[in-house]
Formats: structure tokens, C-alpha cells, sequence
């Protein structure tokens, strides 16, 4: 039988970025993305993106869901929900479905609310925090 | 009409104790075929091109992994033609991938025929289908005994891996990744496959995994123990892992190192390393088990 075991480290996050590696330049994907490193380019990925507690990112973000447990300096577009985790700071603008700061996260920007992907697209500009 | 290549070397010699055993079974099962023997490094890759040339459709390796590489990189343009595994080497990392771990195994395998396509890998000129690894596995496979031969040995073995572990130096790395982004990084181990060898599901891609430090003490014994048991390529998978999915990399290191496809230091960095829209048709084991879980798009 084929075996299923993951070799290589196989899991469902199809890019993982770990603490100790710095990218410079472009990250596309189909994907989910996971970022505990340094990275200074763009983000663009049909799937969620993750930036772990030791993330530092100079970017601007498209994707799906984000969730920055680390930090962000650059705007994010997500079709869905933006989360920042209690160690995440972004700054720079939102568009999202829906933005949740959790206690100690640190949001400086302006958050743009935005219909979920298949419904009737619209912007509102929420407010600027 | 199948085309067996021996390579009676492979495995200390077990060939010669199976091989009527094996040419018996597989003439129950109706694949008898020619068989020939290689003499020496290389003529199976001459021996498989011959064969293609004379019709065969089938060839099948009998032994590890390097003659399946030789073969493979005698059929390179041969999409008509088969390979099968018959796995007897001291390494059967390719057959083990392929879900084959023994020779009646194997034999049954053959006879069912299930073909799965796999783009070949070109590491500089070389083509290959598994994996490619540098970094401490590499250093590692000169440095002990890769086939103990019992469990004290084993033990002996896993002793000598830990502590060659605990020093070793990792590499400065650079990886440049479809022209699209470059990543840099202290390494302690890196690995190159094509994810649809290790998802049959998936697309033909590199899936490349790195890892820039050992983990702690009873991961590293675990990766270890799954790196001289299995033959496998595991890489710890925590904070210090990476992985991305990837056409073509060029890879360079300081200091310079030895580069590993499928147990065999083939050439050193710094190298380009880069998806083929050459293929191979392999009969492989049917798929079972869910690959949910498996990276990539999703079938």
C-alpha cells in the first residue's frame, strides 16, 4: 500500500516559514501559509495566512482568513476574517468581512469592512483606529 | 514483455539466494520475462535504454536504489515504457515510497500493473525521482555505517548519530525560488522531493522542507531513529521547520556541500535544482489511506 505517512514533514499548511529564515521578495499561493520568520515582499494566497508570535512581516497581505500573532507592517485584503492575536500589532489598513483585536493586540490603521466572497460586494469604510 | 535488471551486488549479494524463488513466483503469475545482470556501475541505465529500444515496455530494477535511478536515467524520453521495483538493496527508500516492501510484494505489484506518472527532478544533469537531501543527513551517511547489521549495531548506530548531531556546524544557506523570492537561513537539514511521490494525489511539484536546527533532544532522537531505521527523510517538524512548494531553486551554501539523491552524494552546491516536464510511469501499490491532510490542491 502507498503509504500516507508525511515524510517530509507533510501537514495541510502548504508554505511554513519558520523563526529562523528571512525571504525577501514575493510569496504566491494556492494555500494555506504559515510565517514564524522575516519576510519583506508580498503575500498573495487564495488560502489563510498565518503570522506566528515571531513573525515580523513587511508586506501587504491577500488571502482568505489572516490571524497575526506576530507583527505586520503593511495593509491586508482577506475575503474573510482578520484576527489579531493578544501578540500581534499591524499597521496599515484592513479590508475584511470582519476584523477581531484580541486584548493586548495592537491594530494602527484604518479597518474597511467587506462582504464575504459570493455575496453582493460592497464596501464600508468602518473606522480608523 | 517484461525486462528484468539485476544487479546481483545489491543487498550484500541477496540476489543470488532469491532469485529463483523470485523468478518462480513471477512466472506463476504469468510476467515471466528476459533477464539480465549488471557488471558494474551504470550498465543498468545502458542495459534499460537497450531494452526500450528493442521493444520492451516494461523494465523492472531488482535491487535498491541505485539501480532504479540508473534505470530511471536510461528510459529519460521512454514515456512508453514501465518501471517496476523489485526492492532487494541495502536502500529501498524509492520502492518504500512507492508502498513496496519486499519482493513477493513487489511481484504481486507488477503483475497488477497500476501505472502512476511522476515528473522527473533534475538535479544540475542528473534526473532523478525521490528525494535529494544536504545538510546533516548527508554528512551523516559518511560519517557511520548506514546498514548495521544487527541491533547492537543499530544501537551503535543511533550512539554515533546523536552525537554527530550535537556537532555538527549547521550551513549558511540561500535559496532562490522561482525567481520569485529569496530565502536565507542557517541549515541544519534540508530535503527536495516531488510531492506527488509522497502524495499520489497531488500535483507535480517540489515540495522543499528545511529545517535550521536539530529540535530538542527527544525530536532529534525520533528524527534519528526514523533516518537509520526507515531510510527515510524526515525532518522535524516545529519551529525551526520550513516548507514550501516550489518549480525550480537554486540552492548555494557556505561552507559548500555534498548534495544526496536517494542515499548516493551525487554533486555539491552550489545547484540548480528544478522540475522536469520529463516523465516516468511507475507501477506502483493502489492507493489506500486518505491523503486529507496532503499539501497542494486539492484532487
Amino acid at each position: 500500500m502507498a503509504r500516507k505517512d508525511d515524510l517530509l514533514g507533510i501537514s495541510g499548511i502548504e508554505t511554513v516559514i519558520g523563526a529562523g529564515v528571512v525571504v525577501h521578495g514575493n510569496l504566491t499561493s494556492e494555500g494555506d501559509i504559515l510565517i514564524d520568520g522575516i519576510l519583506k515582499g508580498d503575500i498573495k494566497t487564495a488560502g489563510d495566512v498565518t503570522i506566528g508570535v515571531n513573525g515580523r512581516i513587511k508586506a501587504n497581505l491577500t488571502a482568505l482568513n489572516v490571524t497575526v500573532a506576530g507583527e505586520l507592517d503593511g495593509s491586508i485584503i482577506a475575503d474573510g476574517e482578520v484576527t489579531i492575536r493578544e501578540t500581534g500589532r499591524v499597521t496599515g489598513d484592513v479590508t475584511a468581512a470582519g476584523l477581531a483585536i484580541a486584548s493586548g493586540g495592537v491594530f494602527s490603521g484604518r479597518s474597511i469592512s467587506q462582504k464575504p466572497r459570493g455575496s453582493n460586494h460592497s464596501q464600508a469604510e468602518d473606522q480608523e483606529a | 514483455m517484461y525486462y528484468y535488471i539485476v544487479n546481483p551486488a545489491a543487498g550484500r549479494s541477496q540476489v543470488k539466494g532469491l532469485q529463483d524463488k523470485i523468478r518462480g513466483r513471477l512466472d506463476q503469475l504469468g510476467i515471466r520475462g528476459e533477464w539480465a545482470k549488471t557488471t558494474g556501475p551504470g550498465e543498468a541505465s545502458k542495459m534499460a535504454a537497450a531494452a526500450a529500444t528493442k521493444g520492451h515496455t516494461t523494465v523492472v530494477a531488482v535491487g535498491g536504489d541505485n539501480t532504479v535511478n540508473e534505470v530511471i536515467n536510461g528510459l529519460i524520453g521512454q514515456e512508453n515504457v514501465a518501471i517496476g521495483i523489485i526492492p532487494l538493496g541495502t536502500t529501498n527508500r524509492l520502492a518504500t515510497q512507492l508502498g513496496i516492501s519486499s519482493w513477493q510484494q513487489a511481484s504481486e505489484v507488477l503483475a497488477a500493473r497500476r501505472l502512476t506518472s511522476y515528473s522527473l527532478i533534475a538535479a544540475g544533469q542528473k534526473y532523478f525521482l525521490s528525494t535529494l537531501t544536504l545538510g546533516f543527513e548527508t554528512d551523516l551517511d559518511k560519517n557511520i555505517d548506514t546498514a548495521p547489521a544487527n541491533l547492537q549495531a543499530r544501537l551503535g548506530q543511533l550512539r554515533a548519530g546523536w552525537g554527530h548531531a550535537r556537532n555538527y556546524q549547521t550551513l549558511h544557506c540561500r535559496i532562490e525560488v522561482d525567481g520569485q523570492f529569496e530565502l536565507e537561513c542557517n541549515l541544519f537539514s534540508l530535503a527536495i522531493a516531488n510531492q506527488k511521490f509522497l502524495n499520489p494525489l497531488a500535483d507535480n511539484q517540489l515540495i522543499v522542507t528545511l529545517s535550521d536546527h536539530p529540535g530538542h533532544r527527544l525530536r532529534l532522537g525520533n528524527y534519528l531513529w526514523q533516518m537509520l531505521h526507515n531510510r527515510a527523510v524526515p525532518t522535524p517538524e516545529d519551529g525551526a521547520t520550513t516548507r514550501f512548494l516550489a518549480s525550480r531553486v537554486v540552492i548555494e551554501t557556505k561552507p559548500t556541500t555534498g548534495i544526496m539523491v536517494d542515499g548516493k552524494v551525487t554533486s555539491r552546491t552550489p545547484i540548480a535544482i528544478r522540475l522536469t516536464d520529463q516523465s516516468v510511469r511507475f507501477i506502483t501499490e493502489k492507493i489506500v489511506g486518505d491523503f486529507k491532510d496532503a499539501i497542494g490542491p486539492k484532487p
